[in-house]
């Protein structure tokens, strides 16, 4: 059994960083955007922001996988404790694609096809046509897999503040960007 | 901004200027004739949409002249152009979608036009006026209310409101529906002072 590093490689360290911030921005986005929080105008632009930061966690996961892929990463805990993040760390990769996957058809299949403009830079192309039934399959399959995507995220955040707090361990300061992993140190060091 | 839509208003003011009669039936001998005030007109429209905030925006550019013959109402006359590229609802991505064949298909369908037919005299401060509107090429009659008013002051001037609703299936435009509702609420506000 490969232990852990004692720090994750600055590179694994910035692009969880990234994705955390890609996938609490497009929670946040997509319940703005569908509560009726701003102006007409507002809320385009909300959705056009939606779709491209979706497109962009796409592309960070599948980046992502094929690394793991390439070379396996150690369990950041070992054993059979691990065995519950490392089932929220799995459900990450797989909730992502289907959510994305399932914002793609639901963008593609919408009776009101409005083009995706990655950023503004170019249209990303549909994957399927207008289709009234699948738009409300997959429309309720991107909301089920939002919310449990939330429920990971928190799940992910206790697990970490347990380990942190409890346990008393490093799972968490191992993927901390190195000023905060200082600051964490010190406040749990006697 | 603010210089986009100065020019924009120089220009308008400039066509309906040098063009007052550019298009629509010739006004009676006795009718005088009036120039819409673009600073003072708003063309305004809103349209509702299931799990979408109404949609709320305006043309900036147009131009309209007014024919107003006191002694025999129904001689007058209005007509009115809209560049259907114009559209703003306060977000460039949202207005170039509404540019796109989706919905106004600017490009081949570059104005939007109203023009009178008739015009009955309601009351002192009430006409209704008939015509056709001309949508994504297509014509269709179209009857409104118009509130008129004279704002104080010492010059002549008119003000005219009117509030229509009107269905954009018939014109051909459908996308969306019934995710979009297919009624459009229309508002139009206007000062008009003579030539």
């Amino acid at each position: 059994m490969t232990l852990p590093p004692r720090r994750w490689s600055p590179s694994v360290v910035v692009l969880h960083w990234i994705n955390a911030a890609l996938i609490i921005g497009l929670l946040a986005v997509g319940w703005l955007m569908t509560h009726a929080v701003f102006g007409a105008a507002a809320t385009f632009n909300l959705y056009q922001w939606h779709k491209s930061l979706g497109f962009s966690a796409l592309a960070l996961t599948a980046l992502r996988i094929a690394a793991r892929l390439r070379r396996p990463a150690p369990d950041s805990v070992p054993g059979w404790e691990g065995r519950p993040a490392r089932a929220v760390q799995t459900a990450f990769y797989v909730l992502t694609l289907i959510a994305i996957g399932a914002g793609w058809l639901v963008v593609s299949t919408s009776p009101l096809p409005i083009p995706t403009r990655f950023f503004g830079l170019f249209v990303i192309p549909n994957v399927a046509a207008p289709d009234v039934a699948l738009f409300g399959w997959t429309a309720l399959a991107h909301r089920l897999a939002a919310y449990a995507m939330a429920a990971l995220v928190a799940l992910h955040i206790l697990g970490a503040l347990k380990h942190h707090w409890i346990n008393r361990d490093d799972v968490l300061t191992r993927i901390l960007p190195r000023w905060a992993n200082n600051w964490a140190i010190r406040k749990v060091s006697p | 901004m603010i210089p986009l839509k100065h020019s924009l208003l120089i220009t308008v003011a400039a066509a309906a200027a040098s063009f007052p009669f550019a298009s629509g039936p010739a006004p009676a001998a006795g009718a005088a004739n009036w120039r819409i005030d673009p600073a003072r007109t708003e063309i305004a429209f809103a349209i509702d949409a299931v799990g979408f905030p109404r949609t709320q925006g305006r043309f900036d550019a147009f131009e309209g002249r007014i024919a107003i013959d006191f002694d025999r109402p129904e001689k007058s006359s209005v007509a009115f152009h809209v560049r259907a590229g114009s559209v703003d609802v306060g977000s460039t991505s949202f207005g170039d979608y509404l540019r796109s064949p989706a919905f106004l298909d600017a490009n081949r369908h570059p104005s939007i036009d109203f023009v009178s037919t008739s015009v009955e005299k309601l009351s002192d401060r009430a006409v209704r006026v008939s015509g056709e509107l001309t949508l994504l090429g297509v014509t269709k009659p179209l009857t409104v209310e118009v509130a008129v008013e004279r704002p104080p002051g010492g010059k002549e001037r008119f003000e005219f409101r009117a509030q229509t609703r009107i269905d954009r299936l018939e014109f051909g435009m459908n996308s969306g529906f019934p995710l979009v509702s297919r009624d459009v609420d229309l508002t139009i506000r206007s000062e008009a002072a003579e030539l």
